[in-house]
């Protein structure tokens, strides 16, 4: 019976059906949006910088490429890059924090050292220098970039909240109890913060998607295909803001505020659900 | 005096953190090139090589800086002594694209245009979302709470430099209000006179505006959160049973919620920093991010891996700063590091 009450209760909240629906509109846009509308992004074979008409829905870049067809792809591969991120992230992550947060001791502060260390180096700046390297940039690389680089924060935030349950009762008692430290993080702890983990994935994913544009606009981003960030490059680089060209650099810029905003609110709103201590007194 | 000394350890050791970072972060920019299959830096040694057989003598020099600086044919070790030395003197290498230029020479003038730009806009941003927060978390439930966070999400969600875009499109193409770009008007010489500083500040409106707006979300949503947690706690209930009024209430929430508030300004000022330096190739903005874009689109090594120094360190000064500050209030630091 648990679980269809929290399912009513979570679509009963209004801002997780608008965050869920708008989520699930970016991801068919970029799964299904493609298979509809069946343009290679890349031909070069219409008219150059045509606003919005009949036959080219979101108009044409400097290079007659259809931008409509460019965003759909795009959409994909800028949620697959930032799925695929924080899978890195959250691996990474998950081990040390976990294992610094259970073990403690010397463990715990070797761990924490090189969290910390890498921490205090900016993730965006880390990503750029490794990328300025590698010459060929494929979107599993970005998304190893991005991960590699953006992982600590959330292995301390890990520790910090294993810590903070280590000290109460029911630990003590699975301790008495013989239980081993993987029984106890597994059972005792990581559940005890799930919705944490959740948001936190919401984050990288997020953050996936906001770093893959960023890195491309700076040149940096995947060497092929098209990405929302590679759009707002080239949007970039042929000054399409400066000179009016609305149609090229808002619609990418829209889809990723779309997909990343629709998480945020999605997590916020299961926050408010599932976090005891952010639910409404009276 | 006693009661100074914890204080002081504690700024010691975080100065030794952040130097023993700076220097983990100065090995990553040693290791990297080098790490890498196909050493992205002996390539462009090559490169270089064979264009300096075609032709000019200039292009000879800049590969025996490079060789030299690069320490070719030294020993692994050797190179890094070399390099860590000439890093921490301030010493990073001569530009390529820029040659014979000094690296450090090409980025100077850029750091007061970026640090001018990063924290009047980050202490902006943080004073406003965390009022805005703390009151949206103290009216729970209100119409305000709504919108704060509504837009507060969205808002933190939105890449600085589409944001950039916009408003360069709507505010200085559309309705011609603000420049387009650049740091102030061609013609102008930089000076203290009132006409060039309304004009810096005349390009300054966008992208600052461009850096709050993102900010602000960001601290909203965490202060809400924070206030919201506060509330609940049991001296608070007591209080409030107490019969405490409520503006002492909201005061003590708003208090205890900073703290965790200040430690965040440190870690996001890297981050702002981050989306900064692409907003400012967006605005055309003479600070270092418009630096390391020329540095990238010329393989410049030297002076992007200058850039990376530089604002590590930057970065890391100001973290010292918030480090200081975050000892000044937080009383428990001196207790916790008297009872060790």
């Amino acid at each position: 019976m648990a679980v269809p009450t929290i399912v009513w209760v979570l679509l009963t909240n209004r801002r997780f059906v608008v965050g869920i629906a708008l989520f699930l509109a970016v991801v068919l846009t970029g799964v299904i949006g493609p298979l509809l509308y069946p343009v290679d992004p890349l031909s070069f074979a219409g008219p150059m910088e045509t606003p919005p008409c009949e036959k080219y829905p979101l108009g044409t870049d400097t290079y007659g490429r259809d931008v409509l067809a460019q965003l759909l792809v795009g959409t994909r591969t800028s949620l697959y890059v930032g799925f695929l991120t924080a899978l890195i992230a959250m691996a990474i992550g998950t081990v040390i924090g976990a294992a610094a947060g259970v073990k403690g001791g010397l463990v715990d502060e070797a761990l924490m050292a090189i969290t910390n260390v890498t921490l205090s180096i900016p993730s965006i700046l880390l990503a750029i220098l490794i990328a300025s390297y590698l010459k060929v940039r494929s979107l599993e690389v970005v998304a190893a970039i991005l991960g590699i680089t953006s992982w600590p924060w959330y292995a301390r935030a890990i520790r910090a909240q294993l810590l903070s349950l280590r000290e109460r009762e029911f630990i003590y008692l699975s301790r008495m109890a013989g239980y081993s430290d993987l029984r106890l993080a597994f059972e005792d702890l990581l559940p005890n913060i799930a919705t944490y983990i959740f948001m936190a994935m919401v984050l990288f994913i997020n953050g996936g998607i906001l770093g893959e544009a960023g890195l491309s606009i700076i040149g940096l981003g995947p060497t092929q295909g098209v990405s929302l960030g590679l759009m707002l490059q080239w949007a970039t680089l042929m000054e399409a803001f400066r000179r009016g060209l609305w149609w090229w650099f808002v619609p990418p810029g829209v889809m990723i505020v779309a997909a990343t905003s629709s998480l945020m609110i999605v997590s916020t709103a299961m926050d408010e659900v599932f976090n005891p201590r952010l639910r409404e007194r009276g | 005096m006693v009661r100074l000394g914890p204080f002081a350890r504690y700024l010691l050791m975080r100065a030794a953190f952040l130097l023993a970072t700076y220097i983990t972060a100065i090995t990553i920019v040693f290791l990297l090139p080098r790490l890498i299959p196909g050493n992205p830096l002996a390539l462009l040694l090559t490169q270089l090589y064979q264009q300096a057989q075609a032709n000019p003598e200039a292009i000879k020099e800049v590969y025996k800086t490079l060789m030299e600086e690069f320490g070719v044919g030294k020993p692994l070790w050797e190179q890094y002594v070399d390099f860590l030395s000439h890093a921490l003197r301030g010493d990073l290498g001569t530009s390529i694209a820029f040659y014979p230029r000094k690296v450090i020479e090409l980025i100077a003038p850029a750091i007061p245009w970026t640090v001018g730009l990063l924290v009047p806009s980050t202490i902006t941003a943080w004073i406003i979302g965390n009022t805005l927060g703390a009151i949206a978390g103290y009216r729970r439930g209100s119409y305000f709470e709504k919108t704060v966070l509504t837009v507060s999400l969205i808002l933190s969600q939105t890449p600085y430099y589409w944001l950039a875009m916009l408003l360069v499109y709507i505010f200085a193409i559309k309705l011609n209000l603000f420049p387009a770009g650049g740091g102030y008007s061609y013609g102008l010489v930089p000076s203290l006179t009132p006409e060039f500083i309304a004009d810096l500040l005349w390009h300054y409106t966008l992208p600052f505006l461009s850096i709050v707006l993102v900010a602000v979300g960001g601290w909203a949503i965490g202060m809400r959160v924070l206030v919201i947690y506060e509330l609940g706690a049991d001296y608070m209930v007591f209080s409030e049973n107490l019969g405490v009024e409520e503006r002492k209430l909201f005061r003590y929430a708003f208090r205890n919620s900073l703290l965790p508030q200040v430690t965040g300004l440190a870690l996001s000022l890297g981050s702002v920093l981050g989306g900064q330096l692409i907003t400012e190739i967006v605005f055309n903005y003479p600070g270092t991010g418009y630096i390391l874009f020329r540095g990238l689109s010329t393989l410049d090594y030297p002076l992007i891996q200058g850039v990376f120094i530089i604002l590590v360190a930057t970065l890391f000064l100001a973290n010292f700063i918030v480090d200081f500050i975050y000892a000044l209030i937080d009383p428990r630091i001196r207790l916790g590091y008297a009872q060790a």
